[in-house]
């Protein structure tokens, strides 16, 4: 026995023999993967830091719990604001979880792959245009639909909220339709994409065997999906529910103008108010001392919220349970009663969902034709060709300000992304205690809140670093904002890539580095090219994290060390006063174009992948 | 065509280019001694997959310029082994290696040894063909760049002895810089042993490479390894027992990690002193 530990001690000495090139690339890889960590950390802690002042001058308790915000008077309440940044996600939840779990059943199990229709006709145009149509392949589309609407700015959803949301609304209300009620509708329609692709996940992840053991009992499609795997994807779909409870609380853009901004107890479902978010946004731009800590605190608050949200997904149970699919699985007779019901709830609930797929397709197809109908018309040359003042916006400035800023950030993020990409998934033992610390915080800073990354790059970049309104601090922020992104895309594409590869290599004697870098990195360059696309999507649609560290003004100089309006943050300042609607519409225009650009450019990687395995 | 008889072509030809880095990279090449007569002697080899005993006190030779067939049912730890003789296994956590084994008279399991050196001369063809995503020529290059080879004219001339060796080169000699995904299978599997050539190996190491392929593309790398033991000694694992009868020198026979016997394989074929290796080798013929 003593012999065989003495050997075992020389065996691992006998491998630590690591060349110094070697070394530091792990080293480099490690430290890249840690950064997430870092930033958390960072953003907590310079978070904590500016509400410091805050909360010695009001009091911990006096501000969580006080029911008055005035500025003005020094009195700092934010308690109304929290009920309705609460109630606000209540409801979108509701709405927004709902319609998008089955929408997410429906296209599990009902939707069908082609359209089958008959004609019988002999008119040759119809004729072909049926034939055409039957091609079109469904589940695609609908795969489209959630990733636009995933993909859409959260101002451009602004705008179709103020512009469409209020006016729908206010025929049931005295006082315009904003509120409560319009700011539910809104973040619901927001977190369907999320709600509906996980919860789809789960369903797809669902053993076979509960669908088809439940069939062969003698249920119908209905009661075995409704009843055995549904609640087999329970966990699944409870993580995509509380993950869309994290991405409505944290939303700040979107709601802007349709929640009436009044920071008092809400009093019915169009009574106005005001969020935790959007108290931020509305007030940042001009408070000084306390008013500014206390907003900084409001952030604080936020973020803890947001935090609690996101690593209570770890508390959920991973397996897949369900007593009647445990039964299912077993053959247990008692199952059998159950099932010989008629299933009229089920074969209900399954063409509800139906409506909630269409219900989703009709939303997208709405916002789109709202901002092309109402928006091509502004796009006037004067705007797109013009010169910008300080009194008007044009095109030429914000777009050059956002290419700058994707350069940047995009320069920055992926190497770093990549880095720790390639640690977690080519040198982290699979399911170690460090990947999993790294992947929790990596999943903490995803959830963060993009008016917290705003908070936070004000504080480091702009103040702290005296960037003041930048570029560049707008680039260092939005590298903390897409680097989840940049890291997950990259690990699945480096995971997809088959070790054979990688033995091959170092069975010819090439390094580990050398492996990663000619073989692993070429074979897995379409997952990062997405990961590249996704991330500019998110810069070219993100607001909240720029107002703050990049600023509003309509001109850019060029120059990456001063201040200039991305495309988003652009059309934000036009609207939100209302002076500049025309420009407003034309810039959503802009961006929902973008939006579908890159949406399908990541369609033809992906199908370009799939088609070469 | 006796370019493995001096060592490490690929080697010699780096410190022509004459550049520092590849001369100091190279003394430790050279670290590996071929005269004497067996290429791979293995010593009391126990292996173990954390607790799990995947190899049990095993000793054997592979003679230089003879093809060793390894045999055996499935699970018996055939992989296990040959992946031991290159230390690919390093690449399995929490598996753990004792015992003695001598390559070109060194313990590769020595604190010390460089695995590149070692991977150099003992090349490896796997089961399934594995190119790279890349052209012909770029695969083969592969090997060679690795040990810093740049200039083209040299990489050229590699490649294109590498695909003459691997009865290849009339094949592909127009496709160099097409993908080598394109190939058929047995023509992938070809170029991953021309591939493994490239970098001058002493000793080439085989599981199961014809397991996936056609039974020409299958005769087609039989004739090749007759042709190639001239030059290089070959190891390789095989569930076909006439084609380890066919073309192997010695065969060993496997049980359940332990190496019941191992004779030249018209002895183990014909007169098997293990009941277990006849019953093996019979039942397999049917
Ligand atoms: N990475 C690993 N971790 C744990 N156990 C392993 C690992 N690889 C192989 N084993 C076990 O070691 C034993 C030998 O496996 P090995 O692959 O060497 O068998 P083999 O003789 O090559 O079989 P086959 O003919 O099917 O290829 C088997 O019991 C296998 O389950
Ligand atoms: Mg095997």
């Amino acid at each position: 026995m003593e012999k065989a530990l003495s050997e075992e001690k020389t065996a691992s000495r006998k491998r630590a023999k690591v060349k110094p090139s070697e070394l530091f690339a792990k080293i480099l890889f490690i430290v890249c993967a840690c950064l997430s960590i870092v930033a958390v950390f960072g953003i907590i802690g310079y978070i904590l830091y500016g509400s410091i002042p805050a909360f010695r001058e009001i009091g911990f308790f006096r501000f969580l719990f006080g029911t008055t915000w005035q500025p003005t008077h020094d009195r700092f309440g934010i308690l109304p604001m929290l009920v309705n940044s609460l109630i606000v996600t209540l409801g979108a939840i509701i709405i927004g979880g709902t319609v998008g779990v089955f929408t997410a059943i429906f296209l599990a199990f009902w939707c069908p792959d082609k359209f089958h229709f008959q004609y019988k006709g002999k008119n040759e145009f119809l004729k072909k245009l049926i034939a055409g149509i039957n091609k079109i392949n469904l589940r695609t589309i609908f795969d489209q639909i959630i990733k636009v609407l995933a993909g859409i700015p959260s101002i451009v959803y602004g705008l179709f909220g103020m512009e469409v949301l209020v006016s729908l609304f206010s025929g049931g209300s005295p006082i315009g339709g904003k509120g409560i009620l319009t700011c539910s509708v809104l973040l619901a329609i927001m977190i369907l994409p999320t709600v509906t692709s996980l919860s789809k996940n789960a369903l797809d992840a669902v053993p076979e065997q509960y669908f088809e053991g439940a069939l062969a009992m003698g249920n119908t499609k209905a009661q075995a999906v409704f009843r055995v795997v549904v609640p087999a994807a329970r966990s699944g779909i409870i993580s995509a529910l509380i993950l869309g409870v994290g991405r409505a609380v944290g939303e700040a853009m979107a709601v802007i103008w349709v929640s009436g901004n009044r920071a008092l107890f809400p009093t019915g479902l169009f009574s106005y108010i005001r969020t935790l978010t959007t108290n931020i946004v509305m007030e940042m731009g001009y408070a000084t001392n306390i008013h500014r800590s206390a907003l900084i605190a409001t952030g604080l608050v936020l973020l803890v919220l947001v935090l609690i949200i996101t690593l209570s997904l770890n508390l959920v149970p991973k397996e897949f349970k369900g007593k009647r699919g445990d039964k299912v699985l077993n053959g247990d007779a008692s199952a059998t009663y159950v099932f010989r019901k008629k299933g009229t709830v089920c074969n209900v609930c399954a063409i509800f969902g139906m409506v909630c797929a269409g219900l989703v397709a009709v939303i997208l197809l709405a916002i789109i034709l709202y901002i092309l109908i109402s928006g091509v018309g502004c796009l006037t040359s004067a705007f797109l060709f013009g010169e910008a003042s300080v009194n008007t916006p044009t095109l030429g400035p914000a777009l050059l300000a956002t290419l700058e800023l994707i350069g940047i950030t995009l320069l920055i993020a992926l190497p770093v992304g990549i880095c720790a990409a390639i640690y977690l998934n080519e040198y982290a033992k699979k399911g170690s205690k460090i990947v999993k610390v790294i992947r929790t915080f990596i999943d903490a800073l995803s959830g963060v809140p993009s008016i917290v990354f705003g908070l936070f790059g004000n504080i480091l970049f702009v103040t702290a670093l005296g960037l003041g309104f930048s570029v560049w601090g707008g680039a260092f922020t939005m590298v903390l904002v897409v680097l989840p992104t940049v890291i997950r895309s990259t690990e699945e594409a480096l995971f997809a890539v088959p070790m054979p590869l990688r033995e091959a290599s170092y069975g010819l004697g090439a390094s580990k580095v050398r492996t990663i870098f000619k073989i692993v990195l070429p074979s897995a360059f379409p997952g990062i090219a997405t990961a590249a696309i996704l991330s500019i999507g998110r810069i070219i649609g993100e607001s909240a994290a720029l107002i703050f560290t990049m600023g509003t003004a309509f001109n850019f100089s060029g120059n990456p060390g001063g201040a200039g309006s991305s495309l988003a943050v652009l059309l934000y300042s036009c609207a939100n006063e209302g002076l500049h609607m025309n420009e407003a519409y034309a810039l959503a225009v802009i961006l929902l174009l973008l939006t579908l650009i890159l949406n399908l450019i990541v369609y033809f990687i992906q199908r370009h992948v799939k088609k070469k395995r | 065509m006796n370019i493995f008889k001096k060592r490490a072509p690929a080697a010699e030809q780096a410190a022509e280019e004459g550049s520092k880095t590849n001369e100091k990279k190279h003394a430790t090449l050279d670290i590996f001694d071929f005269s004497g007569e067996n290429a791979i002697t293995v010593k009391d080899v126990d292996l173990y997959y954390g607790e799990f005993q995947a190899l049990k006190n095993i000793n054997m030779a592979m003679p230089k310029y003879q093809i060793t067939a390894m045999i055996g049912p499935s699970g018996c730890g055939k992989s296990t082994l040959i992946k031991t003789l290159n230390r690919m296994n390093d690449l399995v956590e929490g598996c753990r290696v004792e015992g003695e084994i001598t390559i070109g008279g060194l313990n590769i399991y020595d604190k010390g040894v460089d695995l590149s050196a070692l991977r150099k001369n003992v090349g490896m063809v796997f089961q399934k063909p594995n190119p790279f995503p890349m052209s012909v020529y770029d695969n083969i290059a592969y090997g060679p760049r690795t040990f810093g080879i740049k200039k083209k004219s040299t990489l050229d001339e590699i490649v294109e002895r590498s695909l003459k060796q691997a009865a290849m080169w009339d094949e592909l000699k127009d496709r160099l810089n097409k993908s080598a995904l394109g190939l058929s299978g047995g023509q992938q599997q070809r170029l991953c042993i021309a591939r493994a050539l490239a970098v001058g190996p002493q000793i080439l190491l085989m599981d199961e490479p014809t397991s996936a392929l056609d039974p020409i593309s299958t005769g087609k790398i039989e004739e090749l390894c007759e042709e190639l033991k001239k030059d290089v000694t070959i190891v390789m694992v095989t569930h076909n027992m006439q084609q380890a009868a066919r073309i192997s020198d010695k065969t060993a026979f496997f049980l359940l990690g332990e190496m019941i016997e191992m004779g030249d394989t018209e002895q183990i074929f014909s007169a098997p002193t293990h009941p277990e290796t006849e019953r093996y080798i019979t039942g397999r013929f049917g």
